[in-house]
């Protein structure tokens, strides 16, 4: 050890040490990744090339390829169909569930934990049993709504074209609700409960103490939810490959699926990685919001515990 | 405070809404444990009776299936190993020591969470490929940690902001090196957060399933999600065996979730909501 370091110049060194392994780890396998897919996407590669052949750059012939293609246009939309009509349903049904768990009643950290377990298992194995649910003849819910008297209703969910969007956005929100419960339920416990008690001695009914209290208390943490909901169900893959692949035809073939078939289906690889950073643009415009939301509430609570 | 009548019923709307939601791991559930014979029924029995085995031992009997949840415990396991070993270090690092750019790398780790998979799968294929690291336990450890690492810092920030910086200033006066104060001082405090991203990261890679189904091209290193994927394919009609399948991935989750929930729960919020 040498003695000339002072102790804060002794820890300054030693953080960077700590940090090496880390960073250089990602720079490997994150960072180094995304930018040669840069390059790739301004390279004609495909299949030939990987085998030995030569690059040859080619500007924004890829882009333009990808841009030129209906069927991206397509998944574009699909993608924010799926994104926007998940968000909506995951935000709002997990916000009534938050509203429920923030009440104190008996078993209610167990029942709590219980809804957690769709949103922890694996996407494949939610996709597999999503796809069993909803089957034409046997699956539980055309069983239901026979029971129901409602058999004219039951259907052949996923491999209707008209459908199958639906079907894959009913799994996926499955899987959101508890993510999306659990959140807001951190919320809600940080609003003082002496507000709620002053607005009820006024007189103010239920409805008003959350439409007046609650709700407008609850943005910032909404904000942040809805916007890592968007970034989480931008990129889905698995639960939509898993259950339809793309299919029926192109019905469900949102963006991930996309770049994943023009990848590894057709490999065409320069037109791929170009696609690829088209996904990209939407989670990075929401992160850059999100960062500078976060660096907001940190002065503005600056001095905290945290 | 109300009576606890009113609170009862409050418990009853929960539990009836926390069933209906789970009707699906229910189902899942019974469909694997009901004689195939009985699955497909335009009136499905809600209660498997006779409660069978047999659907279990078929899965079990299709090729590569055992090897496949030893692939992932393989993998998820190197997942968890290389997670703490990189994060841990990188994480006190982030949280206690003043250095300089510290807040841009805090902020590269939130936007590290950002690219969907598919797009780093892609070029992770032609160059592991290159690296000679496809197709090994190796490539797909190094490829799920990527999405591993960035959360567990986030996790753990937090947890080792809250050690108070008394106790290792104490020790270092004691002649403790840094790397000291971390593994006896502050590694004890950290625990439950440790035990949150170990948790975490086990969790993320034993579901893993694009890097499995792009990286790993024979049966010797699949994971058990892209075996369950393939399955579907195959045995598309057979759901008695496809949904023991889906059960047997699922109970290591319900294992670690049980043991680990509280910190699990504790670690997903601090690392979301805050940052």
């Amino acid at each position: 050890m040498p003695r000339t370091l002072s102790p804060s110049a002794h820890r300054r060194r030693a953080g960077c040490l700590f940090c090496v392994p880390g960073l250089a780890f990602l720079g490997l396998f994150l960072a180094y990744p995304l930018l040669y897919t840069v390059w790739t996407s301004v390279h004609d590669v495909e299949l030939g090339q990987l085998l030995g052949g030569e690059e040859r750059f080619n500007g924004l012939d890829n882009y333009r390829a990808v841009l030129d293609d209906p069927a991206f246009w397509h998944s574009v939309r699909l993608s924010l169909l799926f994104t926007l009509a998940s968000l909506l349903l995951q935000f709002t049904l997990g916000f009534a569930l938050a509203l429920l768990f923030a009440r104190p009643f008996p078993f209610n950290a167990l029942l709590r934990s219980l809804l957690l377990i769709a949103w922890l298992l694996p996407p494949v194995v939610s996709g597999t049993l999503f796809r069993w649910m909803l089957d034409a003849d046997s699956g539980a819910y055309n069983a239901l709504l026979r029971a129901a008297g409602l058999g004219a209703l039951s259907h052949d969910w996923l491999t209707d074209p008209s459908t199958s969007l639906a079907g894959v956005i009913l799994a996926n929100v499955w899987v959101g609700v508890p993510f999306n419960m659990l959140l807001l339920l951190v919320g809600l416990h940080t609003i003082d409960p002496a507000l709620h008690e002053a607005a009820a001695l006024d007189g103010a009914n239920a409805w008003q103490r959350l439409r007046h209290i609650t709700l407008p208390l609850m943005r910032p943490v909404s904000v942040t939810v809805l916007l890592l909901g968007l970034v989480y169900t931008f990129k889905v893959f698995d639960i939509v490959f898993v259950m339809t692949g793309g299919g029926p035809v192109d019905a469900t073939r949102v963006l991930s699926l996309y770049v994943y078939e023009v990848f590894f289906t057709f490999f065409r690889f320069g037109h791929g990685a170009a696609a690829g950073l088209l996904l990209l643009v939407v989670p990075l415009l929401v992160g850059v919001f999100y960062v500078r939301r976060l660096r907001r509430e940190e002065e503005t609570t600056a001095g905290g515990a945290v | 405070m109300k009576p606890p009548r009113h609170r009862w019923l409050f418990t009853l709307t929960a539990t009836v809404i926390t069933a209906v939601f789970l009707l699906p791991v229910y189902w899942m559930v019974k469909t694997s444990l009901t004689r195939p014979d009985r699955i497909q029924a335009a009136h499905p029995q809600w209660v498997p009776a006779p409660v069978t085995g047999e659907n279990y031992a078929t899965a079990l009997g299709y090729s590569g299936l055992t090897r496949a949840l030893l692939n992932s415990l393989v993998i998820s396991s190197g997942v968890v190993a290389l997670t703490l070993l990189l994060g841990v270090p990188l994480a006190y690092a982030l949280a206690r020591i003043r250095m300089r750019g510290s807040g841009t790398m805090v902020l590269a780790l939130l936007v590290a969470q950002l690219p969907p998979a598919i797009v780093l799968a892609a070029p992770l294929f032609i160059l592991e490929r290159r690296a000679g690291l496809a197709d090994s336990y190796l490539g797909l450890v190094f490829a799920d940690t990527t999405l591993t690492l960035p959360f567990t810092v986030i996790v753990l920030r937090p947890v080792l902001r809250a050690v108070p910086p008394e106790l290792e200033e104490a020790a270092q006066i004691d002649g403790c090196g840094v790397p000291g104060v971390l593994l006896r001082v502050v590694l004890p405090l950290m625990v439950p957060g440790v035990v949150a991203a170990a948790g975490l990261s086990f969790l993320i890679g034993w579901g893993e399933f694009l890097f499995g189904l792009t990286l790993a091209e024979g049966p010797d290193i699949q994971p058990v999600t892209v075996l369950l994927n393939s399955f579907v394919g195959q045995h598309g009609t057979s759901w008695g065996a496809l949904m023991a399948t889906a059960t047997l991935i699922s109970i290591p989750v319900a294992c670690v979730f049980a043991v680990f929930q509280r910190f699990i729960v504790g670690g997903l919020t601090a690392g979301s909501v805050r940052g």
